[in-house]
């Protein structure tokens, strides 16, 4: 009877996985595909495949320009966000003090603003403070929408920290530096590492905020709406398959770097 | 209940033996918002001593360790440590150590990190860290592979054991302890504390422990401090506390007892049930009211060949067996329920209608 239930239930995890795999990746592999096309147009079944539109991205000045924009607004992004996050959960998950529950809630109330009022609302902003609107702008449009969500991700590590580890180190003779350095720190890591990768990455993809903020320049997400909006060639899902494959690169590369520390680690620990 | 706060210091036998506390609180008092969860408590703790405070959760014994580790300073009063004011110095800058309840080791660290931490606070090199490690270790009986060993690998009792080595590490004057061995299960508590108690034989730094549980105390302390209500009602050696509790909350505490509530009458004193009660002859009571302790076992059947100075009757409504000893619930005719232990050899064996009794000299009389 067990062994029929297991069989059944093992055969539903499986049709289900892979169900998802395939609604996630199917449109992906189609957008890869089109990229292939040596047509100008999108259309389905591909008649003549070709690595020409691949080619012309690649060398393109103005896409070279756009990866250049996105990846230093994603990084600026990214690091600001996790220093202004990092204190604002520790802020509102380790310490107790009055108004840290309303703290949080107002923290987390420009995530369920829709983002295309909040980008036209910074644009009204930053005219009436006399600022045109540049790449640099469109990084502070991103903060303002990426640190509540970085917080939020970085505090659920910090909810789960016991303040007690802390007053051991002081008890142990460590100062507050060398507390946070040794024992704050490493313990928060997971939280604050997860925290950076969603502001990279949701500024990487953001749209609607660039599109109001970033005035002149350009960016990744912006460049692709304006060519499917008029002017599309089969560079727009070459772009979209690069970005997706670099971050899978990445992906992998980080993964094998983290094996092979903790391998060396273990190597390490073994000859003491 | 005022005259046994006041006599808190009076009865340590230490006093004479040491001329100098190592640790010495004068009325401290700590109070959060209004409330004062230490209130007035002054106490001196000697050289070497094993000084246990024990109290019901909400007694305010954790809120003085803290304030003896530097993890809060008191809102009035002086702690001095060795002569020396320490009110205000924070827990970095004091040579005491807290072993904390849920012992605060380092999840991130190895058995050894965790061990080595408070060395390398002081900036000792690697080797010689590395070696005082294995030799804390072999000294708390961890066995020397766990070095390496991820600490949140270790079982309850291991844990235990590295966050005392840690502790030592630090090479504390004073060692704190929060209730340690609070979630463990019976017998490996057992066996700690009886390596504890050795441990601080060998080391001979001064031990101060917090917990809830008589026995605990009992085994290990060399004195014994009761807490209530964020003062101390007594301090003694075990067998002082034991034996001549200060008042009926610390007789009660200390273990399952029989209260009879007794008030003065015509230069005797009388029961509820209005019969006169034989008590010791030396008794100093002062007010009309007063309480018998008797500890079950002093309790006993009463039979014809066998009388005692008080005796009830009652009838047996339950009966429990602790191995070798049997304990009885006995019901009283005033509706009062006594417990009554006695050998297993002597067990009732007739109905459940029964007379009970004690002897003056074995029950304790308390005011109040």
């Amino acid at each position: 009877m067990q062994t029929v239930g297991r069989t059944r239930t093992h055969f539903l995890i499986r049709a289900w996985t892979t169900f998802v795999v395939l609604a996630i990746y199917l449109p992906i592999a189609c957008g890869a595909l089109a990229g292939l096309s040596k047509g100008r147009y999108f259309a389905f079944p591909i008649r003549i495949f070709s690595t020409e539109w691949w080619g012309k991205t690649w060398d393109s000045f103005e896409i070279h320009v756009l990866v250049q924009n996105s990846v230093l607004i994603a990084l600026i992004v990214t690091v600001l966000s996790v220093l202004f996050a990092f204190f604002g959960a520790l802020a509102f998950a380790r310490y107790p003090w009055k108004g840290r529950r309303a703290f949080q809630r107002l923290l987390l109330l420009p995530i369920f603003f829709p983002q295309p009022v909040l980008g036209l609302a910074l644009l009204l902003w930053f005219n009436a403070l006399g600022i045109s609107p540049t790449w640099k702008t469109a990084v502070v449009a991103h903060l303002v929408w990426i640190v509540p969500v970085v917080t939020l991700v970085i505090a659920i590590q910090v909810f789960s920290f016991d303040p007690v580890l802390e007053e051991a180190a002081s008890d142990l003779g460590a100062s507050r530096l060398f507390t946070l350095r040794t024992v704050t720190l490493p313990i928060l890591w997971p939280g604050i590492w997860s925290g950076a990768l969603f502001a990279f990455l949701l500024s990487w993809g953001n749209f609607p905020l660039s599109l109001y903020t970033a005035g002149a320049d350009s960016t990744i997400p912006k460049w692709l709406y304006s060519k499917m909006v008029a002017g599309y060639t089969p560079m727009v899902p070459a772009l979209g398959t690069m970005s997706t494959l670099t971050a899978a690169a990445l992906l992998l590369g980080g993964g094998l770097v983290r094996f092979l520390l903790r391998r060396r680690a273990e190597l390490r620990a073994r000859e003491r | 209940m005022s005259s046994v706060a006041a006599s808190a210091q009076s009865d340590s036998p230490a006093a004479s033996r040491t001329p100098r506390p190592v640790l010495q609180l004068v009325d401290v008092r700590k109070v959060f918002d209004g409330f004062a969860a230490v209130d007035g408590i002054s106490l001196d703790i000697e050289e070497g001593e094993f000084v246990t405070i024990v109290g019901p959760s909400g007694s305010g014994k954790t809120t003085l360790l803290r304030m003896l580790a530097g993890l809060e300073s008191p809102s009035e009063g002086y702690i001095t440590l060795r002569g020396e004011l320490i009110n205000d110095v924070p827990s970095n800058r004091r040579p005491t150590c807290l072993v904390f309840q849920s012992l605060a080791l380092f999840p991130h660290m190895t058995v050894g990190d965790n061990i080595e931490f408070p060395l390398r606070v002081r900036k000792m090199a690697p080797e010689e860290r590395r070696k005082r490690a294995l030799e804390l270790m072999a000294k708390v009986r961890l066995p020397e592979d766990y070095y390496s060993k991820n600490v949140m690998l270790c079982s309850g009792g291991e844990k235990q054991r590295v966050a005392l080595a840690r502790a030592f590490a630090y090479d504390p004057d004073v060692l704190f302890f929060d209730e340690p061995l609070s979630a463990l299960d019976y017998k490996l508590k057992k066996l700690l504390e009886k390596e504890l108690k050795d441990l601080h034989r060998e080391s001979g730094k001064t031990f101060v422990y917090i917990t809830h549980s008589l026995e605990e105390a009992m085994v290990m302390s060399d004195r014994i401090g009761v807490m209530r209500a964020g003062k101390v009602v007594q301090i003694g050696t075990p067998e002082q506390i034991y034996s001549t509790p200060a008042d009926r909350f610390v007789a009660e505490f200390f273990g399952e007892v029989n209260i009879v509530p007794i008030r003065r009458a015509d230069g005797g004193w009388l029961r509820r049930d209005g019969k006169p009660v034989a008590v010791a002859p030396d008794l100093d009571i002062v007010g009309d009211e007063a309480s018998v302790v008797i500890r079950p076992e002093y309790m006993r059947f009463v039979t014809e060949e066998a009388g005692a100075d008080n005796t009830l009757t009652g009838t047996i409504f339950n009966e429990y067996s602790l191995g070798s000893r049997l304990q009885y619930q006995v019901r009283s005719r005033t509706g009062r329920t006594f417990l009554i232990e006695v050998p297993r050899a002597a067990a009732w064996k007739g109905d459940g209608e029964v007379t009970i009794g004690w002897d003056a000299g074995n029950a304790i009389v308390v005011g109040g």
